[in-house]
């Protein structure tokens, strides 16, 4: 009589397809996989504990470092946050180069995710090909302040410096881009047989469980949940532009990726919309060089790649935040990943760890 | 008789050692070594080939530059990669199965090279033209797995035991419609010979007469030999590189040499089975003709690996039973019914 | 950020729960409840259809060396609306009900929270520690940590209380 033993394989946190540092216990019978615990801390550098002495400006840099492939959507939210607490006006112009900003590097991170997931399908080709892409923007970023990846250009109060005519052309070249991109990557990769049958069916996460787990961001707006904090919450400037919010219908892994392809073309909008509309005036609000916001403690929320990223800060009325807690999406989203996992095969494991998009520079914190 | 540049000159060269040694058996063995060596000098360089080959032309798919630091745009990357290796420590985790872990890549390695003896060059340029010829080829190529299952079972790492069993599920999986597709071939040409298969390629190529056959053979060649869509085996971001993730070093050069030895074969061998051989015009001699056919078939089965993901294992197992099989049992029919009309006519 | 969360209603809850006070001076007072009521408090904000908060945004704990106080951020889909919630927590045994009870979702935010600040939480599924190592035996957030010193005994990292500096 033939006898099998269920066995655990502990996936990470070396492993080609984690995504950095995540640790994934995976219990398998076989190659069918009945449970995945995901472990992390293996990045923990105490950002929270770091930013409580250091100075509201010193903090920003911080933020780079959360989600190290999205830096401007993270400098958005800390600052924007800042802002709530201290009541600082941002001028008009800095809130357009914010959102040209964040939605460019919204594609940058799709891109990481369009690549690290064909590459985790097992075609390095497809990796090559987005990570192309992204360089253009990271060139622009390189333009407008000197860093390809971590940026820190959004500033409390505004912005570092203007936005130069070089960038916005560029930034113009790119959107003219885009669906030359778009088109390319469905001729590569989503029209592909084997792609769309690795992916359709597989790792269903349904409006329920999304819901459940407080999942954000595109993970839960592929589920079929019409959840976008650009839309609910408009902060920044992003009520003046028209855009759309791509749903997904199962939320299956198939879902998870148009959603966020589909989610490039609307950025690209945004961008569009921003560039032509593009108010003049000054980049940066009167801030005072010593910042001490009023005693109090503020909540605020903003949709970065990941889903929705909250900065909490309680302010003693000293130079330095009394305390900082961030609420990272990816972290949040993680939970769902033993429910994604359940039923599948271990290369479906792979692909599931691939589109609820992880990073754990922002996990770990 | 035999004619072409390769048979001659073999001629004479044992007409010579005949003259000096005068026993004809020492002269057959002496005549072998020299043919012996011939060939794992082919495979030796055509792995050093068919590296920078390959890096060069994933480098020209993935609109990058590839290697060009070391020698003349590159060229002696190969070598220095072989330097590297040969240079590498070599660790041997703990809680192996020593024997068998030792074993695993030298075993994998036999087997390709033993291959290169059914492979007709040239006219009449055939190590060992023995009249179960595609039958032992076959025989041979399926023994790959036992070192893949070896090395998986021996490594004492679960990842090396999944990739080791995944060997031999897909074995099961592409084996038989290989067999099947094959067979067509065999009812053509009616003997199991290598020089005959090639012969009775003269005038049409298999690859007109089997289309079929054809299309189910490159699909289970890349599964054969493990490339890309189907190297689940290895299948890096899963299970890191299956049965070979606890090799270092030379051990770890001796499962890439087999693989690329592998991936020549599988060219070799459509060259052989579909497309005609060394047959072709008469300007170039015929051994030309072959490793032209073989580079086009290799860098074939390099661009499908550079441009496909990779399939689930299910996927696969169900695509060889379900699909491949049902197909290769319909192209036997219609072999053995389009023969009998062929000779009723 | 959608709107916060009406005066008229916040009177309503203070009727319901007696521990339940806020500061009517400001513009968005966060409503505090006694510990043991809270659970009762969440269960009534999630369940009541005119309220409906579907989604717990943020749960965190803050030191402020004579108490802890345990922050919950509460946001409505349906009414596009916010309420914030704390609770005073003893700082030499900090013990509060869990949230996952109600939100399943804030099961790694509470162990996060269990981890950095050393926050009990009362009938968790799992609350072990989620970024510190296991054996670490110090909750990092809180305002009088002091890290402990990394050594290898045995081949096993372990975490010792540093030697007084003096």
């Amino acid at each position: 009589m033939a006898q099998t033993e269920k066995y655990v394989l502990n996936m990470g946190p070396q492993h080609p397809s984690t995504h950095g540092v995540l640790q994934v216990q995976v219990e398998l019978d076989g190659e069918n996989i009945v449970g995945a615990k995901p472990i992390m801390g293996y990045l923990h550098r105490g950002i929270e504990k770091l930013m409580e002495s250091r100075t509201y400006t010193q903090c920003v840099p911080y933020t780079d470092r959360l989600d190290y492939v999205s830096a401007m959507n993270n400098n958005l939210g800390f600052c924007m946050a800042v802002e709530k607490l201290a009541s600082i006006e941002v001028p008009r112009r800095a809130e357009y180069i914010r959102v040209i900003c964040a939605e460019l590097n919204r594609i940058a991170s799709h891109h990481v995710f369009i690549g690290s997931l064909t590459n985790d399908l097992g075609s390095a080709t497809g990796m090559i090909y987005a990570f192309r892409d992204r360089e253009k923007i990271l060139d622009l970023f390189n333009i407008i302040c000197g860093a390809r990846m971590t940026a820190h250009y959004i500033r409390i109060g505004g912005v570092a410096a203007d936005a130069q005519e070089e960038f916005l052309k560029g930034a113009q070249e790119f959107v003219n881009y885009v669906p030359a991109m778009l088109d390319e990557y469905d001729r590569i990769f989503t029209g592909n047989e084997i792609f769309q049958a690795r992916m359709k069916g597989t790792s269903i996460i349904t409006r329920e469980t999304a819901l459940k787990y407080s999942m954000s961001g595109p993970n839960i707006r592929a589920s079929g949940v019409d959840y976008d904090i650009r839309k609910i919450d408009k902060y920044g400037a992003y009520g003046d532009f028209d855009f759309e919010i791509p749903l997904g219908e199962q939320g299956d892994n198939w879902d998870r990726y148009i959603v966020r392809l589909k989610e490039v073309q609307q950025s690209a909008n945004i961008i569009q919309q921003a560039l032509d509309n593009m108010p003049d005036g000054p980049v940066m609000a009167k801030v005072p060089k010593v910042l001490k916001p009023p005693k109090g403690d503020a909540y605020h929320r903003v949709e970065n790649t990941r889903g929705e990223l909250g900065f909490y800060i309680v302010s003693d009325g000293s130079t330095k935040p009394y305390r900082v807690h961030i609420r990272r999406p990816s972290f949040v989203n993680l939970q769902a990943l033993d429910s994604m996992c359940q039923g599948m095969l271990l290369a479906d494991a792979v692909t599931a760890f691939a589109t609820i998009d992880p990073l754990m520079g922002e996990v770990d914190c | 008789m035999h004619s072409g540049i390769l048979y001659s000159t073999a001629q004479a060269l044992r007409e010579i050692l005949m003259s000096l040694v005068g026993i004809p058996i020492i002269v057959d063995i002496i005549m072998t070594v020299i043919c012996a060596t011939i060939l794992l000098l082919i495979m030796a360089t055509s792995a050093l080939v068919f590296t920078l080959g390959e890096r060069k032309i994933c480098a020209f798919i993935q609109v990058r530059i590839g290697p060009n630091r070391v020698g003349p745009g590159g060229l002696l990357q190969s070598v220095a990669d072989m330097i590297k290796l040969m240079d590498k420590e070599d660790i041997v985790p703990k809680g192996i199965d020593k024997w068998l872990w030792v074993l695993s890549p030298i075993l994998l390695l036999v087997p390709s090279a033993l291959i290169y003896a059914f492979f007709p060059f040239d006219d009449g340029v055939i190590l060992a033209d023995v009249n179960v010829g595609l039958f032992l080829l076959i025989a041979i190529t399926s023994q790959t797995v036992l070192p893949f299952l070896m090395g998986g079972y021996a490594s004492n790492s679960k990842y090396s035991m999944i990739g080791g069993m995944r060997t031999v599920a897909q074995m099961l999986g592409y084996e038989v419609p290989m067999v099947f597709a094959l067979m067509g071939i065999v009812m053509l040409t009616g003997s199991l010979k290598m020089s005959a298969i090639v012969e009775a390629q003269s005038n049409v190529w298999f690859i007109v007469l089997q289309p079929l056959a054809f299309l189910i053979y490159i699909v289970t060649a890349l599964l054969e030999s493990n490339r890309p869509p189907f190297n689940l085996v290895e299948g890096e971001s899963e299970i890191i590189a299956g049965p070979f993730t606890e090799y270092t070093g030379m051990r770890w050069a001796l499962f890439f040499l087999a693989e690329f030895s592998n991936l020549m074969c599988i060219g070799i061998l459509t060259t052989t089975l579909f497309l005609g051989g060394w047959h072709g015009p008469d300007f170039l001699p015929g051994f030309c003709w072959f490793w032209i056919k073989t580079f086009i078939c290799v860098l074939f089965y390099q661009w499908v690996g550079w441009t496909f993901p990779r399939l689930r294992i299910d996927t696969m197992l169900s695509f060889g039973w379900k699909v491949l099989l049902p197909i290769a049992l319909i192209n036997v029919l219609l072999t053995g019914v389009g023969i009998y009309i062929y000779n009723i006519m | 950020m959608g709107k916060y969360f009406d005066k008229e209603k916040l009177e309503l809850l203070k009727a319901q729960f007696d521990t339940a006070e806020y500061d009517a001076e400001q513009a968005e007072p966060a409503i505090y409840i006694g510990k043991e009521q809270l659970l009762g408090l969440m269960r009534v904000l999630r369940e009541t259809p005119t309220y409906a908060f579907d989604r717990m945004s943020n749960l965190t704990a803050v030191d402020y060396k004579e108490y802890f106080e345990m922050v919950y951020s509460l946001y409505s889909r349906r009414f596009d609306m916010w309420i914030t919630v704390k609770v005073k927590l003893d700082h030499d045994k900090p013990e509060v009900e869990s949230m996952t009870q109600i939100w399943e979702g804030t099961n790694f935010e509470e162990r996060e929270t269990y981890d950095l600040m050393g926050i009990n939480f009362i009938h968790h599924p799992d609350l072990r520690r989620i970024l510190m190592p296991d054996n670490y035996d110090a909750h990092p957030l809180r305002k009088d940590f002091v890290p402990l010193e990394p050594k290898i005994e045995g081949g096993v990292l372990t975490w010792h209380k540093q030697k007084s500096m003096s």
